[in-house]
């Protein structure tokens, strides 16, 4: 075995020709406080994982990745599937650098939240005024803020990142706070993603398996000192914890299952707006972009994947049940929701409701489903599913009631075509939305309030 | 519009589409219906609709097609769209093994919520990738046929057998029918002319004054 107490696999040929990397070494690298120099024989190994399997190491199945080479530098490449949940790129250092920046720009720049006004025009000026007026105001009144939401947040400028997270309450009201929350957050997720991102090579330190491998090591070092020549022996690790382990502890086992789930999550993502550059894979673009813009943003972006996190927990929080399968036949779950849009439509415009679902027999399930579920994004081009955001999360209604509001209102604005259609036009009418003035739609979804069903 | 349009074919058979996530059957049924194919087509969320008119043997057949989502959460929604289905095309991928091996499943699903009698055809789709296959065309035949399945395999990407597979759901549905009509006219015709065979009892009406009724037995 290798003098760097790494699995002998892994210093095989067919992932580098350099041996002098190692998983031990990156690990390092980001651990610089829990590591002994590398250099000292004999070597208490530190090894991520130590395979029982003589090398080299086919990979087990035909579907996953192959274990991740070893870096060649510690500093992996982001953004890769397989190899790279990194969380712990960020040292004390950066995070009090960040704070300090962070209250920098907060506090003081008033002129940052006006800068955006050059991009609105007639109505979305005195909107956007307002809105960064209130921005601007050490305590934040959110009801004036939801007030000025409902009727749309300009685009534009980047208020609206701002927004939403006051709107769904990760940003706290009081400004002062702001760059302390988000320190926090953003180290939370960092923790989130140590704890429940299972990588074998990266976090190993910090792993179970680690801890009892190292146990096992110092074990054998004390036997070895006696009359050992390096070698390690291979009786004290345990069965399950190998990449063709297929145990169902086994953090192996674990981590191949979570690279399937991201796998398909990042195929879903990349599939979800293919005609937008954001979702559609290739960062090279973005990180070029990144070097234009200016230092808040660049610093928005760089934990855009914490924020993001966090303000979906958030928003899932309100719409949770529809997800649950559990749920499906309660008075919570999704089945439930469908209904409340059925009772609420026959509460408006019983003749429509009593066409489509008596007469023409269209089960609200085989399009509401969708509508609801994915809050209208399917339905809409982007830009308009932002406008309709911006409602979902400023209504004091909260946004349940004012999506069924909302869907409410497209069936009522297309009443004419279905009150005319059968069960094939109605079906394919409402599974394909036509685009409409998304303002009109709005300004239809808030007369309807105040009388929801259910 | 509406009225004109039910007036344009002779047979409506609904027909779903089911097998695993991301085997390729709203792109089957995208060619089918509209003949295009997209490689990142977004995946289903509950269920699509579509429709296409076509001539089976001299008879105008409308296909009512419900494209389902293939993903495990929304069996419990979907199970009320195989209501009425009179076909089915259960799809998996030639590349995945995993979506052949859970045919099975689907036919469970199929036989737990649809018609006893549906007309199902198994394809394997994604053909034109032949050098990631994982499941032969052999394995596929022989499972089809040990299930009483019609089979084929598929491509939608290069449009190979996607239209034979719903003709030959759809011939073989409008054969059963056929039969079926058939059968009915024949039994029709067996029946008879009322009263013969019948027994009529004339009940006693000793006791019964004036009203004399009677009545037949069934």
């Amino acid at each position: 075995m290798g003098k760097k107490g790494v699995p002998e696999w892994l210093n095989s040929s067919i992932w580098s020709s350099s041996t002098s990397s190692s998983a031990a070494t990156v690990a390092a690298a980001s651990h610089p406080a829990d590591r002994s120099p590398r250099s000292l024989p004999p070597p208490k190994p530190e090894p991520p994982v130590q395979a029982v399997i003589p090398e080299p190491p086919p990979s087990p199945r035909p579907a996953p990745p192959p274990p991740p080479p070893p870096r060649e530098a510690p500093r992996p490449s982001s953004g890769t599937l397989s190899g790279d949940p990194n969380p712990s790129r960020l040292s004390e250092e950066d995070v009090s650098r960040q704070s300090q920046l962070l209250s920098e720009v907060y506090t003081h720049s008033l002129y940052c939240w006006m800068l955006p006004l050059q991009f609105f025009h007639g109505y979305d000026l005195l909107t956007g005024v307002k809105m960064c007026a209130q921005l601007s105001k050490k305590v934040i009144n959110i009801e004036e803020l939801r007030r000025l939401a409902s009727q749309g947040i300009p685009d534009g400028a980047g208020i609206r990142s701002t927004i939403w997270k006051l709107l769904l309450g990760y940003l706290p009201r009081n400004r002062e706070l702001w760059g302390q929350e988000l320190d926090r957050k953003r180290v939370q997720y960092n923790d989130f993603r140590e704890e429940f991102l299972v990588n074998p090579f990266f976090s190993a330190s910090q792993s179970e398996v680690a801890r009892r491998m190292e146990e096992s090591c110092c074990q054998k070092n004390e036997e070895l000192g006696s009359g050992g020549h390096g070698f390690l022996t291979r009786s004290g690790i345990t069965h399950d914890e190998h990449p063709l382990s297929l145990g169902k502890t086994s953090v192996w086992n674990q981590f191949f299952k979570d690279a399937e789930i991201i796998e398909q999550i990042d195929r879903d993502v990349k599939r979800t707006h293919p005609d937008m550059q954001f979702f559609n894979g290739d960062s090279s673009f973005a990180v070029s972009n990144q070097a234009s813009t200016c230092l808040d943003t660049r610093r928005h972006q760089e934990y855009a994947e914490a924020d993001a996190f966090f303000c979906f927990v958030e928003l899932l929080s309100a719409f949770r049940d529809n997800f649950c399968q559990k749920l499906d036949n309660s008075v919570v779950g999704i089945r439930s929701t469908i209904s409340k849009l059925s009772e609420l439509l026959k509460k408006h415009d019983e003749e429509l409701w009593r066409h489509l679902e008596v007469t023409t027999k269209v089960n609200p399930q085989f399009y509401a489903f969708r509508w609801i579920t994915l809050l209208l994004t399917q339905e809409f081009n982007f830009a308009d599913s932002l406008h309709i955001w911006d409602t979902l999360l400023s209504d004091p209604e909260g946004p349940q009631e004012t999506l069924l509001r909302i869907c409410c209102a497209m069936l009522i604005l297309v009443r004419r075509r279905l009150l005319a259609g059968d069960f094939t036009s109605n079906l394919k009418l409402l599974q394909n939305y036509p685009s409409t003035n998304i303002s009109h739609l709005l300004y239809v979804a808030n007369k309807l309030r105040g009388s929801s069903a259910g | 519009m509406a009225h004109r349009v039910d007036h344009e074919y002779d047979y409506l058979f609904k027909i779903v589409l089911i097998g695993d996530s991301g085997v390729g059957k709203s792109n089957i049924l995208s060619r089918f219906t509209r003949n295009e194919f997209s490689l990142d087509s977004k995946s289903t969320i509950g269920v699509e609709f579509a429709t296409k008119t076509l001539q089976i043997e001299a008879k105008t057949v409308k296909a009512q097609i419900w494209d389902t989502a293939g993903q495990e959460r929304y069996r419990a929604i979907t199970s009320a769209y195989y209501r009425g289905a009179v076909g089915a095309l259960l799809v998996y991928d030639i590349t995945k093994k995993q979506t052949f091996d859970n045919v099975q499943r689907w036919l469970r699903e199929l036989r737990d919520h649809a018609d006893s009698n549906i007309v199902i055809m198994m394809a394997g789709n994604k053909s034109d990738l032949t050098h990631l296959r994982a499941v032969s065309e052999n394995d596929g035949q022989e499972f089809a046929e040990k299930e009483g399945l019609s089979f084929l395999e598929t491509s939608a990407l290069e449009s190979h057998n996607v239209e034979k597979a719903f003709q030959t759901v759809l011939t073989e549905i409008y054969h059963i029918i056929n039969k079926k009509a058939l059968a009915a006219q024949e039994a029709a015709r067996n029946s008879g002319p009322p009263g013969q065979g019948t027994t009529i009892h004339v009940v006693d009406s000793s006791d019964a004054g004036s009203s004399k009724s009677s009545c037949c037995s069934s």
